[in-house]
């Protein structure tokens, strides 16, 4: 990738930290806005009831009170959308029941919102909350997707027969797969469960909406993930608002995961209530309210099976998935079992034949959408607990298998890319790469001897593998369309040089932790030759920037910062010719390097910031050309990104306890040209840090009646740093062939690649113990690991 | 959550469920009962205030005594509502006569909770359950002895 100064490539240090590590970060519950109001929310205690009555007369009357609003008050108005199609196999639309912005017909999950308090004070509206009377019948409950679809499973929806919101395949024909199995030698098999996680953003959700009169426009400040996308689905779809009439902004925002990425009903019903009320509405979730309305995660249920010739090549995949969709569709909720899961079942390897079938399922449980990864580490779980187990059961050797099966290198420029049987095509890759590199991290020769010595000494040691690959930078808007995304997936960029030299850079994209502040900067610092000093990232706010489609997918760099980069590209073009003109040249003639544009050959030149105020005085100036220097650009990818690396984790497990301790974490990620190391390896610690924790702590409990009950931190384990070992990280770069930066995307690959590792290193753990056991349920917690002991034959 | 247990105690059958059968013993021994009330054969409208580290409320709803054979057996169905949650439990509890003068008061039950009882307390409750259970059954044995101590 082509350098100016040198900026690309450095770790430096995040330009954002100044204001989050002393506390001057400005997050939504921190703006307070003249005459503000407070929200507050009446949710269902039961997971599937009618309500029968609504009593709110006792609360209106309350102090404080300005409003209270329920079901009846909304139902002329929509629900929340949903952005992603997903058609039945028969080529019918998938089942849409209405997610109403408050119930009042049935609740169908707990935490169902019935009704919403505004009061003067936050205090006021729960108080009066509690005095709001719902009087529910009772109905029966079915949590579990593979389940709801039995004939004679309470029914969710009146609408949705047994709860099938979709199903759904890709790939080969069952029929093509089902031959090749024939042929195998071995089939590995595997039923599994990849449990619902709760995604645990360290900021709660928190609106805040108000309407100004005068000018008739409605501004929201939401803890989002993508302000733009809320606008559009909001104003167009929810309120009818004309969109120009709506301002949506999303200031600095504690961590997302995926869970802020929906569009969510209290949003909209903030904002229209604050023209009602004609006060600023804020809310801001308390956690327990967090843990059963945010939108969740994962949780399928699986049957999978893998066949292989005797040499371990494998000839076919079958996977059989039921994906909890929860009580209603969340935004991007169906894309992520089917287009973001079925789409990865290639892996990195070359098997021949592939049928991934999907039924999704609604139940009277959270909304489940996108979670860090989304469908991806789904996939991969699936993948890398198939081949680690089958090498096993062979005999084989995990890392050998999985030399056997790769897809060989290719570049995706002198090789083409590799077409997968699951409608991808990848861009470049090199798996033997990064599986060599993690080996010899591991020291992997030295390993299985002291993993025989460990035999010995009575303990149980195992190293898991996970070689996985994503597919980021969300996304081809063509290819999207054609998957039944309801929404282009570009993204736009726009430079804003200042008659000074200085330069704003607007970008559609969303921080909320990734560090866009400094990555962009130093890409713009990189090619225009200034100081990152001299350079502000702008995003958040749609009425700052032309559009943008936000954050998550692991698109910001790759698709944000390309449309940035074709913005730069357009403002040396002109300020070529500003240049040329000024020094009397040809604008072919000139060069633009180190922030100076020279005649190719002389010493003549022209500094940036000269060039930026001849083009805002243009005293000097080419007639055909027109004053300023200022470009938006949107840049609209050809092709996903691919992602890819090798996760290595040793664990021991206690024979007495089956407790599991993890001892080592490698990781080898290639997320393609890196623009900052330090922030990608943070990146890449958090999300191995939220993989592991889906492999042995987290995991939400539903009972049979729907309640979760772990809905606190007193019960819902999140890993902390004693429960880690000092990960063990690393690079390989194979650039991104088909944008500008090379660039590839690294938000989700840790968490895509840990979970399946460790689960796979306590499996090859309990086996060098002689205990055969294929499969615990995540997570893997030590009464889990000591029961799968006794109950296999030692 | 499953509520099972038992305890023996040092009085008649037919003494115990005298006791159990009265309002105002009802109202003494209780854990945490503020009010109690007949509101017809064998129903009862509550307040009760528990307290259990993270979770404490004020519940209140009704008591039902169901499939009554005498001394033996009964069926105690309990609804409560509180700003915490709800709960409901169908109890069967049984008297088993043991040489002469003792009875083991035996208990098996089903509660279904919602709500933030359900989703914080879940850990906590069932330890909330056995203490509660205790000090009723102490509290019992202390007004069996008392009706005990004035007959002598």
């Amino acid at each position: 990738m082509s350098t100016m100064n040198g900026m690309v490539g450095k770790s430096v240090k995040r330009v954002e930290d100044k204001r989050f590590v002393t506390g001057k970060g400005k997050y939504t519950d921190d703006i307070i806005l003249p005459l503000q109001t407070y929200a507050y929310f009446v949710r269902s205690p039961y997971a599937h009831a009618r309500i029968v009555n609504v009593d709110t007369g006792a609360a209106i009357d309350m102090p404080g009170v300005l409003a209270i609003y329920t079901g009846k008050d909304v139902e002329a108005i929509n629900g929340v959308p949903c952005g992603w199609q997903v058609n039945f196999k028969n080529g019918d639309t998938m089942k849409e029941p209405k997610h109403p912005l408050l119930v009042a017909d049935k609740v169908r999950h707990v935490g169902d919102a019935v009704a919403m308090v505004v009061a003067q004070t936050r205090e006021q509206a729960k108080d009066a909350a509690q005095m709001v009377m719902v009087d529910y019948e009772e109905l029966p409950v079915v949590v579990n997707a593979a389940e709801a679809v039995k004939p004679g499973a309470p029914q969710v929806h009146a609408d949705v027969p047994n709860n099938i919101c979709y199903d759904w395949e890709l790939g080969n024909s069952k029929a093509e797969v089902d031959q090749a199995m024939l042929e195998a030698a071995h089939i590995t098999s595997l039923e599994f469960v990849n449990q619902r996680m709760i995604a645990n953003a360290i900021e709660p959700r928190s609106y805040n909406a108000f309407y100004d009169e005068a000018n008739e426009k409605y501004t929201l400040y939401t803890s989002t993930q993508d302000p733009h996308l809320i606008r559009l689905l909001m104003s167009a779809f929810v309120l009818g608002i004309p969109e120009h009439k709506v301002r949506v902004i999303g200031p600095d925002v504690g961590g997302g995961f995926g869970s802020k990425g929906d569009h969510y009903a209290e949003e909209a019903l903030l904002t229209w209530a604050s023209q009602k009320v004609g006060r600023p509405i804020k809310w801001t979730a308390e956690r327990s309210e967090s843990f059963v309305s945010d939108a969740q995660g994962r949780d399928h249920v699986t049957k999978a099976e893998m066949g292989f010739d005797k040499e371990g090549k494998i000839l076919a995949l079958r996977v059989k998935t039921y994906a909890n969709q929860g009580a209603y569709l969340g935004t991007f909720g169906p894309a992520v079992p089917t287009y973001l899961y079925g789409t990865l079942m290639q892996g990195l390897y070359t098997t021949p034949k592939i049928n991934v079938d999907v039924t999704g399922v609604f139940t009277n449980t959270t909304v489940v959408d996108a979670y860090r990864g989304a469908g991806r580490p789904e996939a991969t779980y699936l993948l890398e607990r198939l081949i680690d187990l089958a090498a096993l059961e062979m005999g084989m050797d995990p890392a050998d298998i999985r030399f056997k099966n790769f897809v060989p290198p290719f570049d995706g420029t002198n090789q083409p890319g590799y077409q997968t049987q699951v409608a991808l095509l990848y861009d470049s890759g090199n798996y033997e790469g990064v599986l060599r590199k993690g080996l010899s991290m591991l020291g992997y020769d030295d390993f299985r001897k002291k993993q025989q010595e460990a035999t010995r000494n009575g303990k149980l040691l195992g190293v898991g593998f996970s070689t996985y690959i994503e597919a980021c930078g969300l996304a081809p808007s063509a290819v999207a369309g054609a998957l039944g995304a309801r929404a282009g997936l570009y993204e736009m960029g726009q430079v804003r040089v200042q008659p000074t030299g200085k330069v704003t850079i607007y970008t559609g994209t969303h921080a909320h932790g990734q560090g866009h502040e400094t990555t962009f900067a130093q890409v713009v610092a990189d090619r225009l030759g200034i100081p990152m000093a001299d350079i502000e990232i702008v995003h958040g706010d749609s009425d700052s920037m032309a559009f943008g489609m936000g954050t998550y997918g692991s698109r910001s760099l790759a698709v944000g910062g390309s449309a940035i980069v074709k913005s730069i590209d357009k403002v040396i073009e002109k300020g070529k010719k500003i240049a040329a003109h000024k020094l009397e040249a040809n604008a072919g003639d000139m060069e633009f390097a180190n922030g100076k544009f020279t005649v190719k050959g002389t010493d003549k030149s022209i500094s940036f910031g000269d060039v930026a105020l001849t083009a805002y005085v243009p005293h000097v100036y080419p007639a055909d050309l027109e004053p300023g220097l200022d470009f938006t650009s949107f840049y609209d990818p050809t092709n996903f990104t691919y992602p890819f690396g090798c996760h290595i984790a040793v664990v021991e497990v206690d024979k007495e306890t089956g407790k599991v301790e993890l001892k080592r974490f490698i990781a080898v990620d290639d997320v393609g040209n890196i623009i900052n190391p330090m922030i990608v390896e943070g990146q890449i610690h958090g999300g191995v840090a939220q993989g592991i924790g889906q492999a042995l702590f987290e995991g939400a409990e539903f009972d049979s009646n729907g309640q979760l009950t772990n809905a606190s931190y007193m019960d819902y384990c999140m890993p902390r740093a004693d429960d880690l070992p000092m990960f063990e990280t690393t690079n390989q770069v194979t650039p991104c062939p088909h944008n500008p930066l090379g660039a590839k995307g690294a938000g989700e690959a840790g968490t895509i690649g840990a979970t399946p590792a460790v689960v796979n290193a306590v499996i090859d753990a309990l086996w060098s113990g002689g205990h055969k056991v294929k499969d615990i349920r995540m997570p893997l917690t030590s009464e889990r690991v000591w029961r799968a002991m006794q109950a296999s034959v030692n | 959550m499953q509520l099972t247990g038992k305890q023996v105690l040092n009085a008649a059958p037919s003494k115990v469920w005298e006791k159990l059968m009265d309002t105002p013993t009802l109202a003494r021994i209780v854990p945490g009962i503020t009010k109690l009330e007949q509101t017809g054969e064998n129903a009862y409208t509550s307040t009760i205030q528990i307290k259990m580290g993270p979770v404490n409320g004020s519940f209140s709803g009704n008591l039902q005594m169901q499939d009554i054979t005498e001394p033996t057996n009964f069926t105690l169905k309990v609804q409560q509502n509180s700003k915490i949650g709800n709960a409901n439990a169908a109890i069967k509890v049984d008297l088993i006569p043991l040489n002469g003068e003792q009875t083991e008061v035996a208990f098996d039950g089903d509660a279904k909770l919602s709500g933030l009882l359900a989703g914080m307390g879940q850990r906590v409750i069932s330890g909330v359950a056995n203490t509660l259970t205790k000090q009723f059954f102490s509290n019992l044995e202390k007004e069996l002895a008392g009706s005990n101590t004035e007959k002598v």
